[in-house]
C-alpha cells in the first residue's frame, strides 16, 4: 500500500539548500555522529531514520547550532545553508534559528496563552505591522498545524493546558509562524493520533512547496508517506541516503535492509 | 534476544505458588508494619515541633502583651502663669527658658487636688507624695504642648499623663505589694492611693500606641519607650537590604546559571558563595564595621550601614534560591525559546525568569525575613543602646542618622534592669515576630499568584 504511494510520487530535482561534510559531534568522549556528509535539497523532504541512540536528533541539532547550548557538545566540520558555513565566527545563531525553525522530540510549549506561544516569534523578529497582521499570522500558523479549530475558540487559554498531541501541533504552528526556510521535526508526531499525524503529514507535504523539511521519525510509513529522500542512521554513521523510494524498494546496505525489515533496531 | 529469555526458567510455572489476596504475606505485612512506623515517627516529629511553637507562643504572647497596654492619669492642670511666663508676655523665648522641673510641681498639684476634692483617705498630705505616680516624662509632654500653644497658660486644661512604672506595674500584676517594702520608688501607701483612684478613673490602663510608634526613653523611664523609631531604622535598613541585594543577587545568578561558562572558576565562584551563606553573621558584622566604617567612613550606627551589611548577609541566601529556581525551570523551556530564534538573553527574560520568579521572591523575602531578625552583626556597627529622641524625617535622615533596629532594641531592653523594659521587650518580639509572618505570608501569596497563573 505504501508502495504504491512511493512510486506514484514524482522526485524534485531541486537546487541543495543544506550542505555538510565530515561533520562530527562528540559529546564529551562519546563521538556521537561520526563523518557524515549530507546533501539536503530545497523544497523537498528529508527524513532521517536510525534505531534509537543513533544520532539524528544530534545531527539535526547541528543544522540550528541548538547543540552550542550543551555545554559537553563539540561539533567539527562544515555545514553550509546557501553556501554559507552557518560555523563561521560571524555567524549569529539566533539569526540561523530565525531561518531555520524546529519542532522538539517532546512538546514544549511556553507557559504562556495558545496565542502568545504562537506570536512570540513573529513578535521578536518583529514580522507582524500591527495586531490585526499579527492576528492573521497567529491563525495562518494554527491552521496549517491543523489545530485551528480546536483552539479558535480559547487563544487566550494557557497551551500547556491542552493535550499531548495539541501541545505538539501547536509547537508546529509556532515553527512554521516566524516562516523558516527550513524546518527541522524531531519525531513531531510521536504523540499524535492517526488522524493528527495524517493532518501533520498533509501540513509537511505543504510545507514543501516552499521549504525544506528536515523530519526524523521512527515510522518507517511516516517516512515513506511524506518523505522524497530518507538517511539512515546507525551508531553515529550515516549508512545510506538517497531517493526515499529507493531505500524502501532497493536498499544498498544490508543494515538498511535489516533495520526496514525491523531486524534491528 | 528475545529467543534468549524463553527457555531461562521452564519449570516456573510449576513452582510458583498460588498466592491468595486476602491473607497478606508475611513481607508485606512486614513492609506494612514499616510503613505504620515510619508514619508514627512522622506524626511524633511534628507534634513535638507543634508542641514546642505551642509553648514559644503562648510564652511570648503572655509575656509581651502588657507592653501594649499602658497606665494613663487623667487631670486638669492649671497652667500657672505665675511659673510659666514670669514677665507674662507669653515670648516663645521667655516660655522655653521654663525647663521641664517649672511643670512637674503643676501636674504634683493637680494630682493632689484631685485627692483632696475627693476626700480620700490617704497618709501622703504632700504634694511632693505624688511624684512617685506620675512618670517622669509627663513633665516634658505638658511643656511640649504649651510651647506649642503659649496661650494656653493661665488655663486649666485636661491632660492623659503618663503614669510611673511603677504603677503601670501594680495594675498589671508586675509589681507586687510584697515587693514593695524593698523599693524606694513607690511605697504601699501609693498602691492604696491607686486602688481608690482607679474606680474614679483618674488612673486608668488603655490601649498603649506609643509603644508600637513612639522612640525608646531612659533606663528610669520605660513607661515611656517605644519601639517605633527602631521600626522606622530597620524599615531603612530593609529598604537597602532589598534595593541593593534583589537586583545584584538576581542579576549574579542569571549570569552564573545561564550565561558563565562552565569551568574551575565558576565552580570555585560556586562553593564560595555557599560558604558565604554559613559564615556567622558576627563575621559580616565585623567586615561592616572595618570597611564601610572605619575605611570608606560611613556614619556609624546609621541604617545605611546597617543594610550594607545586612545586604551582604543576604546575598549568598538571594543568589542560591535564585539559582535553584532557575535551575528548576526546564530545559525545553529554553530550548523552545531558542528553536525560534530567541536570543538567549530574550529566552531568559521572556520565558525563564517568570517561571522562576516565585522561587526568587520567596527566597528574597525569607533572606529579608533573616535579615530583619540579625542582632548581632548590627551591636558591631554601633545600632544598639543608642536612646532616639526624634523619628527620622525623611528618607536621608533615615538612611544616615543614627538609629536602631527592632531586634537590637529588644536586645538593649532585655539587658535593662527594669523589669517593666523586659516587658517591652517581650512587646517588641511580639511586633518583630508580626512582621515576620506577615513577610512570609506575602512570600506564600506571592508564591501562589504566580503559580496560579498557569
Ligand atoms: N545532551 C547530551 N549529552 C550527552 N550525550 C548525549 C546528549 N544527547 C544525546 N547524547 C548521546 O548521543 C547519542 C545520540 O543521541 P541522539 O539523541 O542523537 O539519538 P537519537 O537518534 O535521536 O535517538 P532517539 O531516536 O531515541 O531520539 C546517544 O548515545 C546519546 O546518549
Ligand atoms: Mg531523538
Amino acid at each position: 500500500m505504501n508502495d504504491m504511494r512511493i512510486l506514484e510520487r514524482t522526485v524534485d530535482t531541486n537546487e541543495v539548500k543544506i550542505v555538510a561534510k565530515g561533520v562530527q559531534v562528540f559529546y564529551g568522549d562519546n563521538h556521537a555522529i561520526k563523518d557524515v556528509d549530507v546533501d539536503i535539497q530545497d523544497r523537498t523532504v528529508t527524513a532521517f531514520i536510525g534505531p534509537s541512540g543513533c544520532g539524528k536528533s544530534t545531527f539535526l541539532r547541528c543544522l540550528n547550532r541548538m547543540n552550542d547550548t550543551i555545554d559537553v557538545a563539540r561539533v567539527e566540520g562544515d555545514i553550509r545553508i546557501d553556501g554559507e558555513d552557518i560555523y563561521d565566527k560571524r555567524v549569529d545563531p539566533v539569526q540561523l534559528r530565525a531561518k531555520v525553525g524546529m519542532v522538539f522530540q517532546k512538546p514544549n510549549p511556553f507557559p504562556k496563552s495558545i496565542y502568545d506561544n504562537v506570536a512570540y516569534g513573529p513578535r521578536i523578529h518583529g514580522l507582524a505591522r500591527s495586531k490585526a497582521d499579527l492576528d492573521n499570522i497567529v491563525e495562518e500558523a494554527l491552521r496549517r498545524a491543523a489545530i485551528w479549530d480546536e483552539v479558535k475558540d480559547r487563544l487566550s487559554a494557557p497551551g500547556t493546558g491542552l493535550s499531548g498531541g495539541q501541545q505538539q501541533r501547536l509547537c508546529i504552528a509556532r515553527a512554521v509562524a516566524t516562516e523558516p526556510e527550513v524546518l527541522l521535526m524531531d519525531e513531531p508526531c510521536s504523540a499524535l493520533d492517526p488522524i493528527a499525524t495524517a493532518q501533520v503529514e498533509e501540513l509537511i507535504d505543504e510545507l514543501r512547496q516552499n521549504y525544506s523539511v528536515v523530519i526524523v521519525t521512527h515510522s518507517m510509513q511516516q517516512a515513506a508517506r511524506v518523505s522524497q529522500r530518507t538517511a539512515f542512521f546507525h551508531l553515529g554513521n550515516l549508512v545510506e541516503y538517497g531517493e526515499t523510494s529507493q531505500i524502501f524498494t532497493n536498499p544498498q546496505d544490508t543494515r538498511t535492509e535489516s533495520y526496514i525489515t525491523g531486524r534491528i533496531g | 534476544m528475545t529467543d534468549a529469555s524463553l527457555p531461562a526458567n521452564p519449570a516456573a510455572p510449576e513452582t510458583r505458588k498460588s498466592v491468595s489476596l486476602v491473607a497478606p504475606d508475611a513481607r508485606t505485612q512486614k513492609r506494612k508494619a514499616a510503613e505504620a512506623r515510619f508514619r508514627m515517627y512522622g506524626i511524633a516529629g511534628i507534634a513535638t515541633g507543634i508542641f514546642f511553637l505551642v509553648v514559644l507562643l503562648s510564652t511570648i504572647v503572655a509575656s509581651g502583651t502588657g507592653a501594649f497596654q499602658q497606665t494613663f492619669i487623667n487631670v486638669s492642670v492649671y497652667l500657672d502663669p505665675a511659673k510659666l511666663d514670669k514677665k507674662g508676655n507669653r515670648d516663645p523665648e521667655d516660655i522655653k527658658k521654663v525647663s521641664t522641673f517649672g511643670y512637674t510641681p503643676l501636674i504634683q498639684q493637680a494630682l493632689f487636688d484631685v485627692v483632696e476634692t475627693n476626700n480620700l483617705e490617704t497618709p501622703l498630705a504632700k504634694r511632693g507624695d505624688m511624684k512617685a505616680l506620675i512618670s517622669a516624662s509627663a513633665a516634658a509632654q505638658l511643656r511640649d504642648v504649651v510651647l506649642e500653644n503659649p496661650g494656653l497658660i493661665g488655663e486649666t486644661v485636661d491632660f492623659r499623663i503618663l503614669a510611673s512604672s511603677r504603677v503601670d506595674g501594680y495594675l498589671k500584676d508586675r509589681v507586687k505589694r510584697e515587693d514593695v517594702v524593698r523599693d524606694k520608688n513607690i511605697d504601699a501607701e501609693h498602691l492604696d492611693l491607686i486602688d481608690l483612684l482607679v474606680p474614679l478613673g483618674i488612673v486608668e490602663k488603655t490601649f498603649n500606641m506609643d509603644f508600637v510608634t513612639g522612640a525608646d526613653a531612659s533606663e528610669s523611664r520605660p513607661e515611656a519607650a517605644g519601639i517605633g523609631v527602631a521600626m522606622a531604622g530597620s524599615f531603612f535598613m530593609m529598604l537597602v537590604v532589598l534595593v541593593l541585594s534583589l537586583p545584584i543577587g538576581v542579576a549574579a545568578s542569571i549570569y552564573l546559571e545561564e550565561f558563565a561558562p562552565k569551568n574551575r572558576w565558576t565552580d570555585l565562584i560556586e562553593v564560595n558563595i555557599a560558604n558565604l551563606a554559613a559564615v556567622p553573621s558576627i563575621v559580616f558584622g565585623i567586615l561592616g564595621l572595618a570597611v564601610f566604617i572605619q575605611f570608606m567612613h560611613l556614619p556609624q550606627s546609621a541604617p545605611l550601614v546597617g543594610g550594607l551589611v545586612l545586604t551582604l548577609m543576604t546575598l549568598p541566601t538571594i543568589i542560591i534560591s535564585t539559582r535553584a529556581s532557575l535551575k528548576a525551570v526546564p530545559p525545553s523551556i529554553r530550548d523552545a525559546a531558542l528553536g525560534v530564534g530567541a536570543s538567549k538573553m530574550q529566552a531568559v527574560f521572556h520565558h525563564v525568569l517568570p517561571l522562576a520568579a516565585p522561587g526568587i521572591l520567596t527566597g528574597t523575602i525569607i533572606g529579608l525575613a533573616q535579615a530583619l531578625g540579625e542582632t548581632a552583626p548590627l551591636l558591631l556597627i554601633g545600632m544598639v543602646g543608642f536612646i532616639a529622641s526624634n523619628a527620622p524625617d525623611g528618607i536621608a535622615s533615615g538612611l544616615l542618622d543614627p538609629n536602631s533596629a527592632m531586634p537590637a532594641q529588644i536586645y538593649e531592653w532585655a539587658k535593662r534592669a527594669d523589669p517593666a523594659f523586659y516587658e517591652r521587650a517581650w512587646g517588641g518580639i511580639i511586633i518583630l515576630l508580626v512582621f515576620l509572618i506577615t513577610m512570609n505570608t506575602i512570600a506564600v501569596i506571592l508564591r501562589r499568584r504566580f503559580e496560579r497563573r498557569w
